[in-house]
């Protein structure tokens, strides 16, 4: 195409300087193959992470490969009975009291202190517990039945009410985390503490992608939250997984993806070529050091080639008619907000896309909850129940996984003053509510109880780690068989955890 | 809190010990036989040692298998032979040490041809002993000669050939039941050996009654809780999975508790087939005690287990999405990437060979004519099928008909009627029809 690119023969050999650094390389090659890994490590620690790509990497033998191909060979280890995924993440614990858990009885008992024999002496966080008292308080917000089988929901969620017989709620989540950070790292990698790999990123290493053009785990964060809680890459991250998996943020605006599209003023005529040169070189590197980050790079930036046009058509919703915008709600129609993502992430569905993970903040009403969740509620209700609609007359319903839920409930006591018409609520991980809908779960059904308090667990209770091994059974993946070794130990998403919950499949 | 057990302990010590006295009594029989050979004639002067020993350690043998016989889990019958023949074996065996000494000789002394005869009823009546104690640990039926004489048990090739009750309910019955209620040990008086048997019931009436499994004792007994008294099988023997447990109601409920009939010469079996695949291992998987059987997945037993995969790769190359959902039985989810351009007659010889593997088939928005479709009866294990965003038409719902695992159709954004409706109403397999934007009323 340009006549400075020399045949591939003359790029490798005549020049005096890939002379010198084949030379190099090749010498290099001698020491890594007989000091196996030394030479590797050494180097590896000179260039440091920043060079080789963000992960930690580790030298990978023979034996570690073997056990890894072993593994990925084995699956999917049942039938799977979703193809995707679409976990609408309520970051900051979204209170059950005003969503999903009904409990009628505590209108009579408003102001009064939560009873020591419902509290049993458990730990609060460090922003109530020194109240001088813990007054109960009902919800704010009225409940009404809705559905074939009658289901109690909140009058702030009048669209979710309507699909409310293909949702599977489970009542009785429990987390072992009371703050934000420790309890969303425990949701999303199965463990409290950082560096561990996100659902999406077991899923696409375990099954890998579905359409070469698109990331296998892709995540869209609403603009409307409210961002009193941080999110953190981290969250989607692949931990010590291969860096590929890593979920990929798509924002709103001209660019979806950060540095995708070519820069100003050039053309991109050439791109391919450049790239098809850059992969030599990155393959040469790779055959000396056996570094899979390497090959993790190289598949990144094709992915990154191929995404410069899958991209802008999956994110164009200009083809979309004025009945689904009308679906969505008006905000649908303002990239970035909760309802257009939502509709994104069903033309992301429709590609095949494995795991699409919303994330939309603000659910964190220590105080003024009731005006604070009802926002809440008017920015996620209508796409929420519009996603549903949506995926299930497109058939999609049958092969895709729908979950909503936040990383732990609220306190049934109001944190802060208590007047008649405001409230707060703390931090409550010992009972929340979740739902789940679409492929390989019972619709219509609601699974566990809470006490009359919503404060403990009555029946059925299931552990974050539970649901874990739930979603990866859906899947097709046996959670204690799904394993990566790094650092001598092999991992897994449920750790040492997990009981997949019968109850609730289809 | 640690219980200091000990006499569970001991009682347990018994099989073990008991090999000693065994040991020892041939050996001294051995040697007296052998010392009437010139080359090993000092050999009798060993014997009364190790008679001693082997007196010494029966009375041990005899009193650890005490203790143990007080754990009360043994058949009293035999039980009380292999007590009595055990304490017998010991007193001769002191006896016989006391007169081969010289102290005793001088009172009286028993030729050697009559002390090698004794010594030799000795071990015969060892081996009795034996005998009965191995039949309380192993069953009476562990060491006969009809063991010799038993027949190969061939397993039945295809689910089809399989006879329900001689194939599956009763080796599930011989796994699971039979160790105590037999011929011979009839526990509750109830042998399930045979149909006849099991029909004539025990000391609570007949075991089922045909068409009803919720009438039948032996049904309620294996689905009460497993904390109940009357729970079977009792003391912590392994119950049935859940599978065995569905495999007996349908027995007992469809299959009316009859024996000899093969499933084939059956009504309705669509929901027992998958049972008998996982029970008899046909398709790949089978029904372990391990495995968690709630979960244990009921898959099509016509499911090949093996797919040709150079045709999958093939087909890769030409830009065809092949999804592996399953390696046993293979299970495959085949995906024409939407406006591929690619026709359907290219790829028609692939998808004829992997037909019986394909279970997920979605080729949506493909302009796709009707006609192109002709394939789809072969696909006989075909479960979920998208066809939307194609121009076809009611024509397309013929190939449908004979799709008997079909469940889901996709026909949305197409050209269809309610006639499409009609006519896949012929197929009762199938439970979703999605018809959105299409001439389909909506009412259906």
């Amino acid at each position: 195409m340009s006549d400075h690119h020399h045949h591939e023969e003359e790029f490798r050999l005549n020049s005096p300087d890939f002379n010198r650094l084949n030379q190099r390389l090749d010498r290099r090659d001698f020491l890594t193959k007989t000091s196996m890994g030394i030479g590797v490590l050494a180097l590896g620690s000179l260039f440091g992470n920043k060079l080789m790509g963000n992960a930690p990497h580790s030298v990978v033998s023979n034996a570690t490969g073997d056990m890894e191909q072993e593994i990925l060979k084995a699956l999917p280890h049942f039938a799977p009975k979703a193809k995707r995924v679409v976990y609408l993440f309520m970051s900051g614990g979204p209170s059950q009291l005003e969503t999903f858990d009904y409990k009628p009885t505590l209108v009579n008992m408003m102001g009064q202190n939560l009873p020591d024999s419902v509290r049993k002496g458990q730990r609060l966080t460090g922003m109530s517990a020194n109240q001088s008292a813990l007054p109960v308080v009902p919800s704010y917000y009225k409940f009404n039945q809705h559905g074939q089988n009658q289901t109690w929901i909140s009058d702030l969620l009048p669209h979710t009410a309507k699909v409310i017989d293909d949702l599977c709620i489970v009542k009785s989540m429990h987390s072992e985390a009371i703050n934000h950070d420790p309890a969303i790292t425990f949701f999303q990698t199965g463990n409290q503490l950082p560096g561990r790999p996100s659902i999406g990123s077991w899923l696409s290493y375990g099954l890998g992608s579905d359409n070469q053009n698109l990331p296998t785990f892709i995540v869209l964060v609403s603009k409307n939250g409210q961002k009193d809680q941080p999110l953190y890459a981290r969250l989607w991250g692949n931990g010590f997984l291969p860096s590929k998996h890593q979920g990929v943020q798509f924002g709103s605006g001209k660019d979806p993806v950060l540095f995708l599209n070519n820069p100003d003023g050039y053309d991109g005529a050439d791109r391919k070529e450049m790239l098809d040169y850059l992969s030599k070189l990155n393959q040469i590197q790779n055959s000396t050091y056996g570094d899979p980050e390497v090959d993790a790079r190289i598949a990144q930036y094709e992915m990154a080639y191929r995404m410069q046009t899958s991209v802008p058509e999956v994110m164009s919703v200009a083809d979309e008619p004025d009945e689904v915008f009308e679906l969505y709600g008006p905000d649908s129609r303002d990239p970035g907000t909760y309802a257009a993502n939502c509709l994104l992430a069903r033309k992301l569905l429709e590609k095949d896309v494995k795991f699409v993970q919303l994330y939309h903040q603000g659910w964190d009403q220590h105080g003024s909850l009731p005006s604070g969740i009802a926002g809440q509620c008017k920015a996620t209700d209508q796409g929420t129940a519009a996603l549903i609609t949506d995926l299930k007359r497109r058939g999609l319903l049958e092969d895709t996984l729908v979950i909503w839920g936040g990383e732990f409930g609220r306190t049934v006591y109001s944190q802060g003053k208590l007047t008649a018409n405001d409230y707060g609520r703390d931090h409550h991980p010992r009972c929340f509510t979740m739902w789940m809908a679409g492929a390989g779960v019972k619709p219509g059904i609601t699974f566990g109880e809470t006490d009359d308090f919503s404060y403990n667990i009555v029946k059925d209770p299931v552990h974050v780690h539970d649901f874990q091994a739930t979603l990866l059974h859906l899947m097709g993946i046996d959670h204690e068989r799904l394993t990566y070794k790094f650092q001598g130990r092999r991992f897994r998403l449920t750790d040492v955890e997990g009981k997949i919950v019968k109850g609730i499949l289809a | 809190m640690i219980i200091l057990d000990i006499f569970t302990f001991s009682g347990r010590l018994h099989p073990l010990i008991v090999h000693l006295p065994i040991g020892f009594i041939i050996l001294a029989a051995l040697f007296d036989i052998l010392s009437y050979t010139q080359k090993y004639r000092y050999l009798k002067q060993s014997v009364p040692l190790i008679l001693l020993i082997g007196f010494i350690a029966a009375i041990l043998a005899c009193v650890f298998g005490y203790v143990l016989s007080l754990s009360g889990d043994y058949d009293t019958d035999t039980l009380s032979h292999h007590k009595i023949s055990g304490i017998t074996l010991a007193i001769i065996c002191g006896l016989l040490y006391i007169s081969s000494t010289n102290r005793f000789k001088k009172y009286l002394s028993i030729a050697n041809k009559a002390f090698s005869a004794l010594l030799l009823g000795l071990v015969a009546l060892m081996s009795y002993s034996g005998h009965q104690g191995a039949s309380l640990t192993h069953g009476n039926d562990y060491l006969t000669f009809r063991a010799l004489m038993q027949q190969e048990y061939k397993k039945p090739a295809s689910v089809e050939q399989a006879v329900l009750f001689e194939d599956v309910i009763q080796p599930i019955l011989q796994k699971k039941c039979v160790q105590c209620h037999r011929e011979g040990k009839q526990k509750g008086e109830l042998s399930l050996e045979s149909l006849v048997a099991l029909k004539k019931g025990g000391k609570n009436g007949p075991a089922v009654v045909a068409g009803k499994p919720e009438a039948s004792e032996l049904f309620r007994r294996i689905t009460l809780d497993e904390d109940h008294k009357d729970f079977m099988p009792t003391d912590g023997k392994p119950p049935l999975t859940k599978n065995e447990v569905k495999l007996i109601s349908w027995w007992i409920k469809e299959g009316k508790a009859e024996g000899g009939k093969a499933i084939n010469a059956m009504k309705n079996t669509n929901a027992l087939k998958p049972m008998v695949a996982l029970f008899l291992g046909i398709g790949g998987l089978t029904d372990t005690e391990n495995n968690d059987s709630d979960l244990a997945q009921l898959i099509n037993p016509d499911l090949p287990l093996t797919v040709d995969t150079s045709v999958i790769a093939s087909l890769k190359n030409k830009g065809i999405r092949v999804r592996v959902m399953l390696n046993k039985p293979v299970m495959l989810d085949i995906t024409l990437p939407p406006k591929s351009g690619i026709k359907l007659a290219d790829i028609k010889g692939e998808m004829l060979k992997l037909a019986k593997n394909v279970v997920w088939l979605n080729f949506s928005d493909n302009e796709l004519a009707d006609k192109e479709l002709d394939f789809l009866p072969a696909l006989t294990n075909l479960e979920k099928l998208r066809l939307d965003k194609n121009p076809l038409t009611d024509n397309v719902s013929n190939y449908l008909i004979s799709l008997k695992h079909l469940e889901a159709v996709n026909l949305n954004e197409t050209n269809i009627t309610n006639r499409t409706t009609l006519i896949l109403k012929e197929n009762p397999g199938i439970k979703r029809l999605y018809s959105w934007k299409t001439n389909a009323s909506k009412n259906d």
